[in-house]
């Protein structure tokens, strides 16, 4: 099939998936309720009557910002692995490796315990710590690394970040043992959930996604270059020690975002790169938005099962991602090195 | 003219490159030459701007580590073993990834016309405008390494660098990428400096030579000129014109 129409059909997926998001669940919301219900917020248009105003309520207030946020988390997610896989040229590396999921936990544990918030911005004490607690860690991390090695070699970023994430999940773990009266929100943070955002949390992450999405789109044929490997990217004439600084940053960025609002979510990073890539190609100006519509389609889906499988009560988005992620990346991975050595 | 000053340089630790003064004029080609550690590579990498050097390293009187990488690519080109592919690309997109540093950064540009026709004269002296669609992991080892000599042609350099580009290629494939080479600076107006292994396949790419042996330069000039049989011996640390003759010997009565 032509690569155009693939796109098209791609984002059409996308779409139904968010409104399969916004519409399924205990109350279940048709299309043309759906676009009523928006005109009314948007337009002022009264509601139909057919429509109590309890379902435009849950659509409104509840089920859209979720699914909004899970898209946008889920694209985040996913543009961010696709950079770290190019970068650190692994294709298990993101920004989990380097420490950001680890960091951001220990920073909002430490918040959930001491009850600390910051002054003027009460509310959001926990996303805003967790965040810079996420970045801290992947800058210590390429610090480290840094000092180790001047050239800032795949393997020594990998090897710092790695270990500097279980050091700080050790000091977690002890944080965690002296909390035990928060542990049930400690865990769900940790496992991720969407529930409870609103719409201003949707407009700080689409601000943050939508512009972390278009500079990576910029540096793709930088990324293209350097999955040939750094040297080759140097006498292609790439300024390679700033861009790749940049794009970890970048990465850690939407990372920390996503983190910070949903909680540690595995899998969506390390997987829709892969498929991407399989569907159409390496090329980063294809591989990185589509990456991120993948993404964030598919955590629409998995926090759509998290929030309705065992209704009234929810499973963290993070298990669903594993138990379905794990499977499919095996499968994906190991159907195609079987498929290499058979030609 | 690429020219070393006194160049020392090392790759992370100790200096592996001591007091390395040569010139390498424009046209032409040139092979540096010496047993295992004795420096090539690392000469090779600093003369690419890969590894820091003290001492100097100019092109055309013009130091390469004031120059921009952009700048530097447009003058000089690296070609090397063939490379692990990560992640799959088409022959046609690797080939234009050489045009990098002709493109500007612009958000949504393409490549321009003048790209997309250097690309097609790449392809097609190299041999390879019917694979254009191919993925590089479908491809043979012999066939991969002609993208990555279309990758730096595309580049449009004056010198390519060669570092071992003929490992893992068979005999025929090494013979074409050198005789290429070797045709690409019979013009006058491009160079390629080359560290190869095998000393014959050296010889076929040019009679211009450096001897390097323990990070010093022993002897450089036209390759009939400055070896007789005690010097290779000592270079290599064998009978190295003995050993050639040998071979040539196991040859004599083949049909």
């Amino acid at each position: 099939m032509r690569r155009g129409p693939k796109i098209l059909i791609c984002v059409a997926a996308g779409m139904l998936c968010l409104l399969l998001g916004m519409g399924v669940g205990s109350v279940s919301i048709g299309l043309g309720d759906m676009v009523a219900i928006v005109r009314s917020r948007l337009a002022g248009a009264p509601l139909p009557g057919r429509i109590p105003s309890i379902t435009a309520s849950i659509l409104w207030n509840l089920r859209m910002p979720r699914a909004i946020m899970a898209f946008l988390v889920g694209a985040s997610l996913a543009a961010s692995g696709a950079v770290m896989q190019s970068v650190l040229r692994n294709p298990l590396a993101s920004s989990y490796t380097l420490g950001v999921s680890s960091g951001a936990s220990l920073a909002a544990a430490v918040v959930i315990l001491t009850g600390f918030e910051l002054p003027l911005l009460r509310g959001a004490t926990l996303v805003l710590c967790g965040f810079l607690g996420g970045l801290a860690t992947v800058f210590l991390a390429m610090g480290l690394a840094a000092r180790f090695d001047r050239n800032l070699e795949n393997t020594t970023v990998i090897l710092t970040g790695m270990v500097l994430s279980l050091f700080v999940n050790a000091l977690l773990t002890l944080v965690t043992a002296f909390a035990r009266q928060h542990l049930q929100q400690l865990i769900f943070w940790q496992m991720g959930s969407f529930a409870g955002q609103t719409w201003s949390n949707c407009g700080a992450m689409l601000a943050l996604t939508a512009a972390g999405v278009l500079v990576l789109v910029r540096y793709g044929r930088e990324m293209d270059l350097m999955t040939f490997g750094e040297e080759q990217a140097l006498s292609a004439g790439v300024e390679l020690k700033r861009v790749k600084l940049l794009l970890i940053a970048l990465a850690a960025l939407l990372t920390g975002a996503a983190v910070a609002f949903a909680g540690v979510i595995g899998f969506v990073d390390l997987i829709s790169p892969h498929v991407v890539r399989r569907l159409f190609g390496s090329n980063h100006r294809r591989v990185i938005p589509l990456s991120a519509l993948f993404g964030g389609s598919f955590m629409v889906l998995a926090d759509l099962v998290a929030r309705t499988v065992v209704s009234p009560q929810e499973l963290a988005v993070g298990a669903v991602t594993a138990l379905v992620g794990a499977p499919f990346f095996a499968y994906v991975y190991f159907a195609r090195r079987r498929g290499e050595r058979g030609a | 003219m690429l020219e070393l000053k006194d160049v020392c340089a090392g790759n992370g630790g100790a200096d592996v490159l001591h007091d390395v003064s040569c010139a390498f004029p424009t046209g032409g080609s040139c092979c540096i030459l010496g047993p295992n550690g004795c420096g090539k590579t690392t000469l090779l990498r600093v003369m690419a701007g890969l590894i820091p050097h003290r001492g100097q390293v100019l092109l055309d009187g013009a130091e390469i580590s004031g120059m921009k990488r952009r700048e530097l690519a447009a003058r000089i080109a690296v070609m090397s073993q063939i490379n692990a592919v990560h992640f799959p690309y088409t022959v046609y997109d690797t080939v234009m990834l050489g045009r990098y540093q002709h493109m500007r950064s612009a958000l949504f540009g393409g490549p321009s016309a003048a790209d997309r026709e250097a690309v097609e004269r790449c392809l097609a002296s190299t041999g390879l405008s019917d694979l254009r669609r191919r993925m590089l992991d479908e491809l043979s080892g012999g066939q991969r390494q002609r993208v990555f000599l279309a990758h730096a042609l595309a580049q449009d350099p004056e010198t390519i660098l060669l570092d071992e580009p003929t490992n893992h290629l068979d005999v025929k494939h090494q013979v074409e990428l050198i005789d290429y080479l070797h045709r690409w600076c019979a013009d006058g107006r491009h160079t390629v400096i080359g560290v190869l292994h095998d000393v014959n396949l050296a010889l076929r790419l040019s009679r211009n030579v450096v001897f390097l042996r323990e990070g010093r330069i022993l002897r450089a000039g036209d390759f009939g000129e400055i070896a007789d049989s005690a010097f290779l011996r000592d270079v290599y640390g064998m009978d190295l014109s003995g050993f050639m003759r040998e071979s040539m010997a196991l040859w004599r009565d083949v049909r």
